[in-house]
């Protein structure tokens, strides 16, 4: 895992050459705002109950973006990528003020059509307890270092 | 609400139609936790250049707020039947653009003892479908 050390950057540039199948990602810990889920709700225009209270459930798909903070813990750099696919299970509600763990293994790394593909399966579960919450798999394809999709 | 016993298979709902614009992405922005960013983002979602290399005619919307969109309704649909035990394959076949009003639709495909699948899309103001896939709920019975 690539680590903030010293003040000194140790993470790799996001590119496929350092993109390998296997390469496991985080573990990334946080803790579940209400404001932003409040914040996630509103952007979706819903006013569904299960997202308000005082113990408020987090909209599924607000923890989509997990992928975003184990690719920033390792990976530097880069110009992105492409969401192509995503797959997702969720096996139990992340409420407000929980605190959660993410950890992620690269799965897939192909080139197809000229594009280089990749899949980043994570897992979020229960800090304290290690209890699973969800598990996505996310596909992309890499833009390059010119900024292209190849 | 939490509809399944009232929806058989075939049955198909639909979400509000979603303008997916410069605000909307903001919104959103809002509502997601972020790496720390040591510059802002120059991407194919915030720069016509960088989009125009990846070969899109303007920056595009991301893939994971059409998919938001989508499984709202899903949520919006069945509750938490979809929070426990739910779950949703989804593959996102043509880019929104900013300014693209987007809608969610989900179809009941099968009903089995345990669980319902649906077919889940999401189309543009064009009439063009941006993502498509499945979901699964739990069944109304515990």
């Amino acid at each position: 895992m690539a680590e903030h050390t010293a003040g000194k950057d140790q993470r790799v540039e996001m590119r496929a050459e350092n993109l390998h199948q296997g390469m496991r990602l985080g573990p990334v810990f946080y803790i579940v705002e209400s404001q932003q889920i409040s914040a996630f709700a509103a952007a979706l225009h819903t006013a569904n109950p299960l997202y308000q209270g005082d113990s408020p459930l987090s909209p599924p798909t607000m923890r989509l973006n997990d992928y975003a903070l184990l690719i920033a813990q390792h990976f530097k750099g880069g110009k992105g990528g492409v969401h192509a696919r995503h797959r997702g299970e969720f096996f139990e509600p992340v409420r407000a003020g929980q605190a959660v763990r993410v950890d992620g293994t690269v799965t897939v790394t192909e080139r197809k059509r000229g594009k280089f593909y990749f899949t980043l399966e994570y897992e979020t579960r229960d800090a304290t307890d290690n209890r699973l919450l969800m598990r996505q798999a996310i596909t992309s394809v890499l833009i390059n270092p010119q900024g292209r999709l190849a | 609400m939490n509809a399944a016993k009232e929806l058989a298979v075939g049955s198909h709902v639909a979400g509000v139609p979603y303008l997916l614009d410069d605000a909307a992405a903001q919104a959103y922005e809002r509502g997601l936790k972020h790496p720390p960013r040591r510059r802002p983002r120059v991407n194919i979602h915030t720069d016509r250049a960088a989009a125009s290399r990846a070969g899109f005619a303007a920056p595009i919307a991301g893939g994971e707020q059409t998919i938001a969109v989508a499984m709202q309704l899903v949520v919006d649909t069945f509750g938490e039947r979809f929070l426990h035990g739910g779950g949703f394959e989804v593959a996102l076949i043509k880019p929104v653009v900013f300014g693209d009003t987007i809608a969610a639709h989900a179809r009941i495909a099968r009903a089995e003892e345990d669980r319902l699948e649906l077919d889940v899309w999401v189309e543009n103001q064009h009439g063009a479908q941006v993502l498509t896939g499945t979901a699964r709920v739990r069944g109304a019975q515990p």
